[in-house]
């Protein structure tokens, strides 16, 4: 299983939300998918879509302003 | 690809008709010479009047007007031919000003910046609240150096149409040259070219069902348009170029497709779905005029929420509608339409446009509908945007 790393950070809403769904379509299923990133909308926005999208949602951290969101497919 | 998205965005393009696909198929396979063959051998024969019975069809659409129909390959390049073409042709004889509408599409809005620098002047018109052009300072930008203006029929975003009777006759008063961009009106609504002061009009055939590739430019009769892509003698020697006859062809067919029952379905389920967002979903405001307005287009803010994040999470459950604003683009521009007509950056950036097509169905309004009520509802309890009134 592969584990795929996206960096959006200083990227504002929706751009994280793309990227992270640009990913996941291109991730074959079991491979983890992170994304960091710095807007605080998509960090509340990605378990929303992760939801609506069936997946699982591994977790969400944050560190000095720096959130991580790890999905698997 | 996804069989299951249900598609409201057939402004942006539509689903192409089977019909017009069964049309166009003998000219790939059978009849698959050149207009320009005609001298040489029957099958071009056949083309050149496949091509011409095309265009003759395309032309009766628009109300049989003076002047000749030119196949381009769609909107973008009839616009860029039409406004360029004529600055080409008059600058050096004319004038050197311009005028276009703020809330323009990109072919006209972008050919005007371009010109702009390139030593032309270019005056971008106000529009009001609805996206009508303020048709006194038209009259008023107008002057003895004005070659050209160009103002589009209905919007590409909010669907409003212009009064182009009036500013075609403002146009020919003062002895300037009219373009405008009917990609979003043609066919959807009824028009008579001939009774209007229209010296130059786009048109294109992929938003009503036709095929991508193919649109159209209309010239009347003595309208001066430089032909800018050297090459051979095609479409009257203003548009080098093999000539697209399958797209033609597909083109004429499209627009015997569209009846004015379609329309009439279309308006209704345009209204029914406006009704219902407004009666079920709280902090809305449809954006352009409530009547002069093409009737398959909606557009709808969504106050407190981005309409990108809107139209993400509708495809994730299998709807297909767009926002104006260009942040796929990464650029957070808003969209130049709805601050033309006064929006603030948080309007322009929660609109939703909706725009109808042959194949959706009143259900699948229900269904979109359903969805959009709790992703708005959900998106508005994380929305950074607004007070403690809408969580």
């Amino acid at each position: 299983m592969a584990e795929i790393k996206i960096d959006c950070i200083n990227e504002t809403c929706p751009v994280p939300l793309v990227e992270a769904r640009k990913a996941l379509r291109k991730a074959s299923k079991g491979d983890v998918v992170e994304i960091t990133g710095t807007h605080q909308s998509s960090k509340k926005e990605i378990p929303m879509a992760v939801k609506s999208m069936g997946l699982e949602l591994l977790g969400v951290e944050e560190e000095g302003g720096v959130w991580s969101i790890r999905i698997r497919k | 690809m996804d069989k299951k998205t249900i598609y409201f965005d057939n402004a942006a393009s539509s689903r192409m008709d089977e019909r017009v696909l069964e049309a166009m198929k003998p000219y790939f396979f059978d009849v698959y010479a050149v207009a320009t063959s005609e001298f040489g051998y029957s099958l071009g024969i056949e083309a050149r009047e496949a091509l011409d019975l095309a265009r003759a069809k395309i032309l009766s659409a628009l109300g049989n007007p003076e002047g000749k129909l030119i196949f381009t390959s769609g909107s973008t390049e009839s616009s860029n031919i039409a406004i360029k073409g004529v600055v080409r042709n008059l600058s050096g004889k004319k004038g050197k000003h311009i005028i276009v509408s703020k809330i323009e599409d990109f072919p006209v809005l972008n050919s005007a910046k371009s010109l702009e620098r390139n030593g032309i002047k270019v005056t971008y018109l106000d529009v009001d609240k609805y996206g009508l052009v303020d048709l006194n300072q038209l009259k008023d930008s107008i002057s003895k150096e004005t070659i050209l203006v160009s103002i589009q029929h209905a919007n590409q975003e909010i669907g409003t149409i212009q009064d182009i009777k009036t500013i075609g006759e403002i146009c020919d008063r003062n002895n300037v040259i009219f373009h405008s961009d009917a990609t979003h009106s043609f066919m959807r609504i009824p028009f008579d070219l001939s009774k209007l002061s229209v010296d130059l009009l786009t048109v294109s055939a992929h938003t009503f069902h036709g095929p991508k590739g193919i649109g159209a430019l209309f010239v009347r009769e003595g309208v001066p348009v430089a032909k800018w892509i050297d090459g051979g003698f095609q479409e009257f020697d203003l548009r080098a170029g093999v000539e697209n006859i399958p797209g033609a062809v597909g083109f004429a067919k499209a627009v015997e497709l569209v009846t004015k029952e379609e329309n009439e379905t279309l308006r209704n389920l345009r209204d029914y779905l406006v009704e219902k967002i407004q009666n079920e979903i709280p902090y809305t405001t449809p954006n352009g005029h409530p009547e002069k307005r093409i009737p398959h287009n909606a557009n709808i803010t969504f106050h407190y929420v981005e309409g990108e994040s809107i139209t993400l999470h509708l495809d994730m459950k299998g709807f297909a509608v767009s926002t104006g604003s260009a942040c796929f683009s990464k650029s957070l521009e808003a969209s130049h339409v709805i601050l033309g007509i006064g929006g603030d950056h948080e309007r322009a950036h929660g609109s939703v446009r909706f725009t109808f097509g042959r194949f959706n169905k009143k259900e699948d309004v229900d269904k979109m509908v359903e969805a959009l009520k709790e992703i708005v509802r959900q998106l508005r309890v994380i929305s950074p945007l607004k007070g403690e009134k809408v969580r």
